[in-house]
C-alpha cells in the first residue's frame, strides 16, 4: 500500500530559473499538499499535463526526491524516517530503455538482485524465473548495447522486478515504445495486479489508463484536483471519454488558479 | 561494506570493457614511454650515424697549401664552383652546399708570422653535425700548428697551460640520475593518473546520468554514499593502475632497450628496489583517490560528456602546472615545498629516486595526501547528495 499524506515539494529558485518563469518569487511548489491511497492488488493512475507534478511524485514515492513537508508511507515504512527500507520493497521502471550498454542482461540483473540483499541461490532462482517468463534467455549472454529496444526493456522488466517488490512504480513506462514492447509492460502492470502487488503508474495514454487503471488522481499545477476510484469516474463522466473529462477537469482548474 | 563493493565490481567490469578507457588508462601508460624511449633512441642512433657518415660538400675560399688533405676525400667533397662568399651562402641556403670555409686575407702570413687568422665558416645549425664535423677538423689542424710554434719557440707545452684543473663530481651516480629521471617520471604518472582517472569519471557519473540509469540506482536499496563511494573507489583503481603502469612501463623500457650507457642502468637499477616502489605506490594511492574525489565532485552537476568535458579542462592544467615544477632543476623539497599538493609529489618522487628523501617530508606529504583525498571524497559525496545535481 501506498498513502501519501499531505505532501508538498518546494524547489528554490535560482536567478536562472526566475528569469525562466518569469516570476520574482524565491521558490515555487512543484506538488502542492496532495493526498491520496494507492491499494494492493490495485491499479493506481497518475495523470495531469506535462510539468503537473507527477514525476516528482512518483520520485518522492521511490525516496529518490524528499518531501518538503508531509509524508508518504510505503509498504508499513515512511520515505522521510527509513527510505532504504522503502527502496527494498519498491521496483521502479520508466519508458526509457537505457542500461550499461557494456553489460549482458544477466550481469544487469545479478547487480540489481545483489544491491537488494538477495543470496545467491534466491537470485539465481528469481533471474531464471523472469528470464523464462519474459524469453531473455535467448539474448541473456549478448552486450545490452547489441540489443533492440524491446529486448532491453525486457531486461529493464526483470532489472525492476527481481527483488519481487511489493510495490512497482512506473512513470510514463510505455513511453516512446513500439506497440509490441508497451503491449509487454501493460501485460507486467497485470501480473503485478494478479499478485496482488500495489502498482502506481503516470501515463499520457488514455487508452492504456481506461484498459489498467482501478483508481486514478488527476494533478494540475502540482495541485490534486481529481482522486477517485475509476468507477466513480465512469460514473461522474458518464456522457464524456476519459480524455474530455481530463481536459475539463484540468482546464476547469487552470481557470480558477487563473 | 557490501554493496560499496558490488558497486565497484559492476564498475570496474563496466569501465573495462570500454574501449576509451582501455586505451588512455591502461594502453597507453603502458606502452608510451617504451616506444616513445626506444623510437627516439633507434632514430636519433640512425640519424646521427648517416650525417656522420654523409659526404659533406664544402667550399673552401682562399685556402692555404694543402689544407685539402685534412679533409677526407670519403666523407668531404670540395666544390669548387663556389668564388664568393655571397654564391657560398646562397648555395648553403639552397641545400647545393653543406658549409662554406674562408681564410681571411693574410691567413697564411699570419700563421707563419705566429699571429692569430682569422677563418670564417658558414652552414645551417639545422643540418645536424655539419658544424661538429668541421669544428673537429679545425681542432686537429689547430693543434698541429700550435705544436709546431711549441716546437719553433722551444717550449714546453706545460709552459702554455700552467693550471691541470681536474673535476671531480661525489655526487653518487644514484643521485645524479635520480634527480634527472625523478623530474620526468612524476610530471608522467600524475598526468597518467588524472586521466585514468578522468575517463571512468566521466563515465560513470555523468554517463550514468546522460543514460537516465543513475535514477533506477537510486531506488534500490544501495545509499547514496555506498553509490558514490563504490563509483570513486573504481574511479581512483583505474587511475592509480594508469600510474602505476606508467613507472612499470619506464623502468622496462630502461631495462629492455639496448643502448643505454651501463652506469645509467645501474642507477637506474636501484630505482626498482621495492623501497622506492612501495614509497611511490603508498603516495599514488591517495593521490588516486584524492583525483576520483575532486573530478567525481566536478562531473557530478555536469548533464553531458560535453558540460562534463568543459569543467575538467581547466582542472587539468591545474594539475600540469605544479607537477611541471618538478622538472625545473634547483626546486628542492623543503617544509615550505612540502606544502604545496602536486609539486610536493614531483618533488618528493625526485628525492625518491635519488635516495635522498627527508621521511619527515615523505610522512609529511603522505599524510597531507589522504587528508585531500578524504576532503575531495566528502565535498563530492555533498554534491551527490544534492537532489538536482544527480537528475
Amino acid at each position: 500500500m501506498i498513502s501519501v499524506r499531505n505532501v508538498q515539494k518546494t524547489y528554490k529558485l535560482n536567478k536562472q530559473q526566475k528569469k525562466e518563469l518569469q516570476t520574482s518569487a524565491s521558490s515555487i511548489n512543484a506538488v502542492n499538499n496532495i493526498s491520496f491511497e494507492c491499494q494492493p492488488g490495485r491499479v493506481f493512475s497518475l495523470l495531469g499535463p506535462n510539468g503537473a507534478g507527477k514525476t516528482t511524485t512518483l520520485r518522492m514515492i521511490s525516496t529518490i526526491l524528499k518531501p518538503t513537508s508531509g509524508d508518504i508511507i510505503v509498504a508499513n515504512e515512511s520515505v522521510t524516517q527509513n527510505a532504504q527500507k522503502v527502496r527494498s520493497k519498491i521496483g521502479f521502471l520508466t519508458g526509457s530503455t537505457n542500461l550499461y550498454d557494456r553489460l549482458t542482461p544477466s550481469e544487469v540483473v545479478n547487480y540489481f538482485g545483489t544491491l537488494h540483499n538477495m543470496s545467491k541461490t534466491d537470485l539465481d532462482q528469481r533471474r531464471d524465473q523472469l528470464f523464462t517468463q519474459l524469453g531473455i534467455h535467448d539474448f541473456s549472454k549478448k552486450r545490452i548495447a547489441q540489443m533492440s529496444t524491446g529486448m532491453k526493456q525486457k531486461v529493464s522488466i526483470a532489472r525492476s522486478m527481481i527483488h519481487n517488490p511489493d510495490v512497482v512504480i512506473f512513470d510514463e513506462p510505455t513511453s516512446g515504445l513500439d506497440v509490441i514492447t508497451a503491449n509487454s509492460i501493460i501485460e507486467l502492470i497485470k501480473d503485478c495486479k494478479a499478485q496482488n502487488k500495489t502498482v502506481i503508474f503516470s501515463s499520457h495514454i488514455m487508452s492504456e489508463v481506461d484498459l489498467l487503471c482501478d483508481d486514478l488522481a488527476i494533478i494540475s499545477k502540482g495541485d490534486l484536483v481529481y482522486n477517485s476510484s475509476m468507477d466513480d469516474f465512469r460514473r461522474d463522466f458518464s456522457n464524456t471519454s476519459l480524455t474530455e473529462a481530463f481536459i475539463n477537469i484540468v482546464n476547469k482548474h487552470s481557470s480558477a488558479a487563473v | 561494506m557490501k554493496t560499496i563493493i558490488t558497486v565497484i565490481k559492476k564498475e570496474l567490469l563496466d569501465t573495462l570493457r570500454d574501449r576509451r578507457t582501455l586505451v588512455s588508462a591502461i594502453l597507453l601508460p603502458t606502452i608510451l614511454l617504451p616506444v616513445m624511449l626506444y623510437g627516439f633512441t633507434k632514430i636519433s642512433e640512425k640519424v646521427m650515424t648517416k650525417e656522420k657518415e654523409k659526404a659533406l660538400k664544402v667550399a673552401l675560399l682562399n685556402p692555404p697549401a694543402n689544407f685539402d688533405s685534412e679533409l677526407d676525400s670519403e666523407k668531404y667533397t670540395i666544390i669548387d664552383s663556389i668564388e664568393t662568399m655571397e654564391q657560398g651562402r646562397d648555395a648553403i641556403l639552397g641545400d647545393d652546399l653543406d658549409a662554406m670555409i674562408s681564410f681571411l686575407d693574410g691567413y697564411e702570413s699570419k700563421i707563419s708570422g705566429g699571429q692569430t687568422a682569422k677563418v670564417h665558416m658558414w652552414y645551417k645549425s639545422t643540418n645536424i653535425m655539419v658544424k661538429d664535423r668541421l669544428t673537429t677538423i679545425f681542432e686537429k689542424y689547430e693543434k698541429a700548428i700550435l705544436d709546431d710554434r711549441i716546437a719553433n719557440l722551444d717550449i714546453t707545452k706545460e709552459t702554455i697551460d700552467p693550471i691541470d684543473l681536474t673535476r671531480y663530481d661525489i655526487a653518487p651516480k644514484k643521485e645524479q640520475i635520480g634527480k634527472l629521471v625523478g623530474g620526468f617520471l612524476p610530471y608522467l604518472f600524475i598526468i597518467f593518473c588524472f586521466t585514468g582517472c578522468m575517463y571512468p569519471a566521466l563515465d560513470l557519473i555523468t554517463g550514468e546520468r546522460e543514460r537516465g540509469t543513475i535514477e533506477t540506482l537510486l531506488t534500490s536499496p544501495a545509499s547514496r554514499f555506498d553509490i558514490l563511494m563504490g563509483k570513486v573507489i573504481s574511479i581512483a583503481v583505474v587511475g592509480f593502475a594508469a600510474a602505476v603502469l606508467t613507472i612499470m612501463g619506464l623502468v622496462l623500457s630502461l631495462k629492455l632497450i639496448p643502448d643505454i650507457p651501463e652506469d645509467f642502468l645501474d642507477a637506474i637499477s636501484n630505482m626498482v628496489q621495492m623501497k622506492s616502489v612501495l614509497m611511490l605506490i603508498v603516495m599514488i594511492l591517495p593521490l588516486s583517490l584524492f583525483f576520483g574525489g575532486v573530478i567525481s565532485a566536478m562531473v557530478v552537476k555536469a548533464k553531458s560528456f560535453k558540460e562534463a568535458q568543459s569543467i575538467i579542462t581547466p582542472i587539468s592544467f591545474m594539475i600540469i602546472m605544479p607537477a611541471m615544477i618538478g622538472l625545473l632543476p634547483g626546486i628542492e623539497l623543503t617544509w615550505t615545498t612540502a606544502m604545496i599538493p602536486i609539486t610536493n609529489i614531483a618533488l618528493a618522487t625526485k628525492e625518491i629516486v635519488a635516495d635522498t628523501i627527508n621521511m619527515g617530508h615523505y610522512v609529511f606529504i603522505v599524510l597531507s595526501l589522504v587528508v585531500l583525498a578524504v576532503i575531495s571524497v566528502f565535498v563530492s559525496y555533498r554534491q551527490f547528495s544534492k537532489e538536482g545535481m544527480v537528475l
